[in-house]
C-alpha cells in the first residue's frame, strides 16, 4: 500500500471515514485501485466504488451516483491535477485509461457505422471485404477472413489476397481445425499460441495446414460462427495474430457483433443474388417467348404462301402466285431484318465510326424505304439541316436506325396511310435525327414495352428488337434515343448523336 | 353449286394473314368473308351468317378468346363452329381455354401457328361432312 502526498477524497470531503477511522469508507479499503491517480487505495478514483460515504450519506454504485460524482469538486480537482494521466474508469480486469476508453468508444462507433454501411450493400463480395477490413482494424489483427459454408459434404470456403494474388481456401467442416470446430459446435474459439499448445481448452484442435499452404504462422486465432436469422451456422469469421499477442474478451465481443452483421449481410446478399438470377431467367424466358412468337408468325406466313404458290402453279393460276409471292417476300424481309438487327445488337460486333455526310446517310436510308411508303399510302419526306457534312457516324448503324424507326412509323400509320418526316439538325455539340409520324401514337405502357428487348409495343407484330437496336446504336455514338408520343396524335423518335469529342475511342 | 358453298369468316388483325388464309380457302370452294378484329367479327356474324369461323387469338381490342366467348354466349351465334388459330397452344385445352384463370366458352377446335395449310383444310372440311 503506497502512501502518497496527494489528497484522498476523505481528506478533501472531510467525511471522517478515512482509512484510520473506526468505520472506513469502501473507497479507503479498495486495495485493487491503490495508486490510481496517485491516491491511497481508491482515494483518488472513489467515483468508481459503490457505497462510498460522502455528502453525509451512503451512495449507490457508479451508475446511481455518476451525476453527483461528475460535478463533485473532488472529482474535478483530481482530473485537473492528473491532466493527461487522469484515469476515469475501473473495470473488473483493472483500470482503463482515458485513451483506452476513447479506443473503445471508437470501436463501438465504428461498429455502428459499419452496420449502416453493410445494410446498404447487396454485393456479397463487397460486404465480406468491408467486414474483414474492419475486423482487422478493430481487433488489431494481422489478417481476417470470412469463410462460408458450401458444398456437400459442406466445407468452409473463403478467399483472400496474399502477396498480390487471390487465394482460395476450403476447410473441412469438422473438428479437425479450430475454424471447423467453431462451425460444428456453433461456438466462439479463441486460440492462443497454438504451436506451443496445439490442443487448447475445450479440446479445440489447431490445424497447421492453412499456415503451411499460405506460408505463414498463426500465433493467435479468433474464430466466431456466423449464423443466419434462424440461428443456423452459415460460416465463420476469423481474425488472426493480434498485435497484443492474443485476443481479449473485448475483441471476442466485437467479433461476435461482426458475426451477427455478417450473417445478416450474407443472407441478404444471397436473397438478392437469387432474386437477380430469377429476374434474369424470367427476362430471358420472356425474351425467348417474344422472339418465338415473332418466328411463329413468320413461319405461319411462309408455310401458307408456299402452299398457295405450289397449288397455284399446279393449277396454272398465275395471279395467285403473284399475290402470294408478295406476302412471302414481305415475310422473308422481316426475317432478314431480324437477322441484321440481331447482328447490330450484338455488343461483340461493334461497327466502324468515321466522319461522313450524315445527311447523305439519312437520305440513302430514306430512299430504301420510299417504295414501302408508297405501297402503304404514307407520305415520306425529309427535312435535312446544315452543318452535318462531316459528322462522325456509323453509316450501317444510322441506316438501321432510320429504317427501323421509319418502318415502325409506317406501322403506326396503318391502316389509312399518313405522314412520316425524317429530320436532321445540328444542335451545338450534337446531331439530332428525328422521325415524326402522325399515326396512332402510344400510351405510356406501350412506350415502355417498345423499348424493351423482344417485347414489341407494335400492334402489327414486330420482332421486339428494332427499337432496342436503335438505342444500342445511339449509345455507341455517345448519344441516346428519346420518345415522345400522344395516343391518337402520333410519335416522335429522336436520336441524339454526340460530337466527336464524346465518342468512345474504341468504337 | 353456289348454293352449297360454305361461308367461312376469317378473323385476323394481320392483313397479310387474312389474305393468305382467303387464298388458301377460296380455291377449295369456300366463300370467305373477313374481319380485322373481334368487334368487326361480331358484326360480320350478324350480317353474313357464316358456317364456320376461323379466329386468330392475338388481336388488339377484342382478342380471339373474348370474341369466342361472346359468340358462344349469344343464342344467334352459339351454333357456329369456331376454330382458334394461336401461337400459344399451351394455354388451350382442346375445346376449352382459360380467361382470367376460368375455363370459359368453347371453341370446337384449335390450330397452332404455324398452321399447315393441308391440316387447316382437313379441319375445315371435317365440319361440313
Amino acid at each position: 500500500m503506497a502512501r502518497t502526498a496527494k489528497a484522498n477524497c476523505w481528506d478533501v470531503m472531510t467525511c471522517g471515514r478515512g482509512l484510520a477511522s473506526v468505520e472506513p469508507c469502501p473507497a479507503a479499503l479498495d486495495a485493487t485501485c491503490d495508486g490510481v491517480n496517485g491516491g491511497m487505495n481508491a482515494g483518488r478514483i472513489c467515483w468508481t466504488v459503490p457505497g462510498t460515504f460522502c455528502s453525509g450519506e451512503i451512495q449507490g454504485d457508479f451508475l446511481d451516483k455518476q451525476e453527483t460524482c461528475l460535478a463533485c469538486r473532488f472529482f474535478l480537482q483530481v482530473r485537473h491535477e492528473e491532466g493527461q494521466e487522469f484515469r476515469f474508469v475501473k473495470l473488473a480486469q483493472g483500470v482503463l485509461d482515458v485513451e483506452d476508453l476513447h479506443a473503445r468508444i471508437t470501436q463501438v462507433e465504428s461498429l455502428m457505422g459499419i452496420r449502416d454501411r453493410l445494410r446498404a450493400r447487396f454485393n456479397l463480395d463487397a460486404v465480406i471485404a468491408e467486414i474483414t477490413r474492419q475486423a482487422r482494424v478493430l481487433t488489431r489483427a494481422q489478417r481476417s477472413l470470412v469463410l462460408l459454408l458450401r458444398g456437400n459434404p459442406p466445407s468452409l470456403h473463403g478467399e483472400f489476397r496474399l502477396r498480390g494474388s487471390v487465394m482460395a481456401v476450403d476447410i473441412p467442416c469438422d473438428e479437425s481445425s479450430a475454424v471447423g470446430y467453431a462451425a460444428v459446435n456453433n461456438q466462439t474459439v479463441n486460440v492462443k499460441d497454438p504451436y506451443r499448445a496445439p490442443v487448447q481448452q475445450d479440446d479445440v484442435p489447431f490445424n497447421q495446414a492453412f499456415d503451411e499452404a499460405c506460408d505463414c504462422r498463426t500465433d493467435s486465432l479468433l474464430a466466431v460462427p456466423v449464423r443466419d436469422s434462424d440461428g443456423r451456422v452459415v460460416g465463420v469469421i476469423t481474425a488472426a495474430n493480434s498485435a497484443k499477442g492474443w485476443f481479449s474478451q473485448d475483441d471476442q465481443w466485437f467479433m461476435e457483433c461482426y458475426a451477427v452483421e455478417v450473417g445478416l449481410a450474407v443472407e441478404k446478399a444471397r436473397l438478392m443474388e437469387e432474386a437477380v438470377l430469377a429476374g434474369r431467367m424470367a427476362s430471358i424466358s420472356e425474351s425467348l417467348a417474344g422472339l418465338s412468337h415473332f418466328l411463329k408468325d413468320v413461319a405461319h406466313a411462309l408455310v401458307g404462301t408456299s402452299f398457295i404458290i405450289r397449288r397455284a402453279i399446279r393449277q396454272g393460276r398465275m395471279e395467285d402466285v403473284k399475290a402470294a409471292w408478295e406476302i412471302l417476300d414481305r415475310h422473308v424481309k422481316r426475317l432478314a431484318d431480324l437477322c441484321k438487327d440481331v447482328l447490330t445488337y450484338d455488343p461483340e460486333r461493334p461497327d466502324e465510326i468515321a466522319p461522313g455526310n450524315l445527311n447523305a446517310t439519312v437520305r440513302d436510308a430514306v430512299s430504301l424505304v420510299q417504295p414501302e411508303a408508297r405501297t402503304r399510302a404514307v407520305e415520306l419526306t425529309t427535312e435535312l439541316g446544315a452543318g452535318l457534312t462531316r459528322w462522325r457516324h456509323s453509316k450501317r448503324g444510322i441506316y438501321r436506325c432510320i429504317v427501323n424507326l421509319v418502318v415502325n412509323a409506317f406501322d403506326a400509320c396503318l391502316p389509312g396511310g399518313g405522314h412520316v418526316t425524317v429530320m436532321t439538325e445540328r444542335r451545338g455539340d450534337e446531331a439530332v435525327i428525328r422521325v415524326v409520324d402522325d399515326g396512332r401514337g402510344m400510351d405510356e405502357e406501350t412506350k415502355a414495352r417498345a423499348l424493351e428487348t423482344f417485347k414489341s409495343g407494335n400492334q402489327v407484330g414486330g420482332s421486339g428488337i428494332g427499337l432496342p437496336t436503335v438505342v444500342e446504336i445511339a449509345e455507341r455514338h455517345g448519344g441516346r434515343l428519346e420518345v415522345e408520343s400522344t395516343p391518337g396524335r402520333g410519335s416522335t423518335f429522336t436520336v441524339h448523336l454526340a460530337g466527336a469529342g464524346h465518342l468512345d475511342r474504341k468504337y | 353449286m353456289s348454293e352449297t358453298k360454305k361461308k367461312i369468316l376469317v378473323v385476323d388483325d394481320d392483313t397479310d394473314d387474312l389474305k393468305m388464309l382467303s387464298m388458301i380457302l377460296e380455291p377449295e370452294g369456300y366463300d370467305v368473308v373477313t374481319a380485322e378484329n373481334g368487334v368487326e367479327a361480331l358484326e360480320q356474324v350478324e350480317s353474313e351468317d357464316p358456317d364456320l369461323i376461323l379466329l386468330d387469338v392475338m388481336m388488339p381490342e377484342l382478342d380471339g378468346f373474348a370474341a369466342c366467348d361472346k359468340l358462344k354466349s349469344s343464342p344467334a351465334s352459339q351454333g357456329i363452329p369456331v376454330v382458334l388459330l394461336t401461337g400459344v397452344a399451351k394455354q388451350i385445352t382442346k375445346t376449352r381455354y382459360p380467361i382470367d384463370g376460368v375455363l370459359r366458352a368453347q371453341a370446337e377446335e384449335y390450330l397452332e401457328k404455324p398452321v399447315e395449310p393441308e391440316e387447316l383444310l382437313r379441319v375445315v372440311a371435317s365440319f361440313f361432312k
